[in-house]
């Protein structure tokens, strides 16, 4: 009733195929875009900016990279914190390399040398499948931080072991380091995120998108459709993993400032994997989602009991986070596999044919 | 090619019979095993272009198995292919796709978590070429080329009468329609040569006659060589122009559909006889 296509006849397969073909679903973005871009920075305080809307936007870059690989391309990784460390560490070389350049450039050309590696780690996929695959990009996951922790000239030989991230400008403006503003490090990482995303949408309802999604369903029947196997696979691992890179570095410098190796840990390759599992395995929209909830809900169980007069210790809150996500993922896994972004698609279905129950 | 020529200057019925009994695809004395499972033991054959082949057989006779060998997915231990006057060595399942072989399969192998408007798409893989740049880009030539390709398979649709259910996701199917979806998937591939694998199992009448007519359809409409496996006779004696007969991976008959229902070897294996 509120929420339908009824009228919205469509007389070409161009408007049929649209990104979004239902007027309401392109309302939607738009009225989200402008708040994005337009109300939260007029609104929004540092404290939000930082602690909220940039890790959030960070981690759902980091999510779509993985959604790529797992959602659409269905190759189980545990390597995505490392795949970020090699963005961050390679950004961090790069602008040590290139003082000069514009740092925003660095970011991206970073995700170029996760690809890479990502793609190397990809390899095995040929032969082997689901647990057994994650095994070894969970090889992979230890060997990069090995690599993070004893290759001094990756971290500039600061006695730290720790990479700081230096005074950059771009266009006038300190864009990383320091002094650099919430604003703008909002306005960059929103940008990068808000790009790729719809960029990977493009990819993802074209003949590539497909390919991936044939070797996730039925590898034999894809083989047989004229789909390489190998190719296809390491390719999904490449894309994924240039996106886990830029958000890794993103991480560092938009928001962090520094990091250490212990910042792209295997415990970071799980928080992305949950907040995939949780938005939903397959969906763009849902690694938003996820990312929104698993960040947000601690910062929330934080303060909200604050406001109403209990008072909750920071363990307490801890370990009610990881209870709560922890039942929900095992409640998503058996009950539904789509996550959060199927239960959105239920309600618009409910809202459709409101107010009839079925 | 030669002793072709010659067959062609005897055919007694005229130079249209003639064209239409080129060679496509011959099996020279192939064999398949699995370890100590013998599949399939020295089975030839030829498949003409144009003709509905039928192969049967009881069950376990190695009629999936032939098949396998045929598009690259098993690779014989002995025999040749031959497709399209080339004899070929170990091919693999994408090469076959690419020379223009497709398939369905015995128990429905569908992209359950994709459209059958998706599902059917993605036959099409072969022949859309954008890469990956002009795919993130999207609006000119890759979303051209969507559309392009949108159009063959919305013929396809209508042709299978599945309009309805083209935004379904296929794993909401019921069975009888998944197979039709998965006929829609290999006729996007414009296959020279179509191979199906009992593309009625388990239909009820009504949609047995529906599959009949299509399968009768691609072969006189788009003059494409179909393969088929089927156990309902009725639909082989009406559908085929000639019959394979496989029993315990050997064949066993071959000939044109009443030759082979009256042949007593074919009796005796479908009635159990002992060999
Ligand atoms: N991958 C495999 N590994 C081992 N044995 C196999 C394999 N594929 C087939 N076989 C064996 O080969 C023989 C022929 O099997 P096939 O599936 O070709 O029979 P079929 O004629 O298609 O039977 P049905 O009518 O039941 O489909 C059977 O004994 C089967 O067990
Ligand atoms: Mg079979």
């Amino acid at each position: 009733m509120f929420y339908r296509e009824a009228g919205q006849f469509k007389t070409s397969y161009k408007a049929d195929q649209a990104l979004m073909p239902i007027l309401q679903d392109r309302i939607g973005l738009l009225v989200i875009l402008a708040i994005a871009f337009v109300v939260i920075p007029v609104l929004a305080n540092d404290f939000f900016l930082t602690s909220i809307m940039i890790p959030f936007l960070v981690f759902a870059l980091a999510a779509i990279g993985l959604n790529v690989l797992t959602g659409f391309c269905g190759q189980l990784s545990l390597g995505t914190g490392a795949f970020m460390g090699v963005g961050a560490y390679a950004a961090y070389k790069l602008t040590t390399i290139f003082p000069d350049a514009n740092v925003i450039v660095m970011v991206l050309l970073s995700g170029v040398f996760s690809a890479a590696i990502g793609a190397v780690f990809g390899l095995p996929s040929l032969r082997i499948k689901g647990l057994y695959l994650a095994v070894t990009t969970l090889a992979a996951q230890f060997f990069l931080e090995w690599c993070f922790i004893r290759i001094p000239w990756l971290y500039n030989d600061n006695a730290s072991g720790a990479i700081e991230i230096p005074h950059r400008e771009a266009f006038g403006v300190v864009v990383s380091g320091a002094e650099a503003t919430p604003i703008v490090r909002y306005f960059i990482v929103l940008s990068i995120t808000a790009l790729i995303a719809f960029l990977m949408a493009n990819v993802l309802r074209g003949r590539i998108g497909r390919s991936w999604m044939m070797i996730r369903d039925m590898d034999i029947a894809a083989e047989l459709m004229g789909i390489r196997p190998l190719q296809t696979k390491l390719m999904a691992f490449a894309v994924s993993s240039y996106i886990c890179g830029v958000a890794g570095a993103m991480m560092v410098f938009f928001w962090l400032n520094a990091a250490e190796p212990s910042s792209y840990s295997i415990a970071l390759s799980f928080q992305i994997l949950f907040m995939v599992i949780l938005g939903g395995l397959g969906s763009l929209s849902g690694s938003f989602m996820g990312a929104a909830f698993i960040w947000i809900l601690p910062v929330f169980l934080k303060f909200i009991p604050g406001t109403i007069g209990i008072n909750l210790a920071a363990e307490t809150v801890e370990h009610v986070t990881f209870m709560i996500v922890g039942a929900l993922i095992i409640f998503f896994l058996i009950v539904e596999p789509h996550g959060f972004a199927r239960l959105w698609q239920i309600a618009k279905q409910k809202l459709r044919v409101w107010p009839f129950p079925y | 090619m030669n002793a072709f020529a010659t067959d062609m200057t005897t055919a007694p019925d005229g130079s249209a019979e003639a064209a239409a009994r080129e060679e496509l695809l011959r099996v020279d004395n192939v064999s398949l095993s699995f370890g100590g499972v013998k599949a399939i033991t020295d089975i030839s054959f030829d498949i003409l272009k144009g003709e509905i082949r039928a192969i049967i057989g009881p069950n376990g006779a190695g009629k999936t198995s032939m098949l396998n060998v045929i598009n690259g997915f098993y690779h014989p231990q002995e025999g040749t292919i031959t497709w399209q006057g080339k004899e070929r060595r170990k091919m693999k399942p994408y090469e076959a796709a690419s020379q223009g072989i497709a398939r369905t399969f015995q128990n429905v192998a569908l992209f359950k978590g994709m459209t059958t408007l998706d599902n059917i798409m993605s036959g099409r893989s072969l022949k859309m070429h954008r890469n990956f740049f002009w795919q993130l880009i999207w609006r000119g030539p890759a979303e051209a080329e969507e559309i392009e390709h949108r159009r063959k398979v919305e013929d396809i649709i209508d042709f299978l009468e599945i309009q309805a259910i083209r935004k379904t996701p296929v794993g909401r199917l019921p069975y009888g329609l998944q197979k039709r979806v998965e006929l829609g998937r290999a006729l996007a591939m414009e296959p020279d040569l179509l191979l199906l694998d009992e593309p009625m199992a388990g239909m009820n009448l009504e949609e047995k006659e529906d599959m009949s007519r299509f399968i009768l359809d691609v072969n006189q409409e788009f003059g494409t060589t179909i393969a088929l496996i089927e156990h309902d006779m009725g639909v082989v004696m009406d559908l085929s122009d000639r019959v394979v007969v496989l029993d315990y991976g050997k064949k066993i008959a071959d000939g044109p559909p009443e030759d082979v229902q009256a042949d007593q070897n074919v009796i005796d294996a479908y009635l159990g006889v002992s060999h």
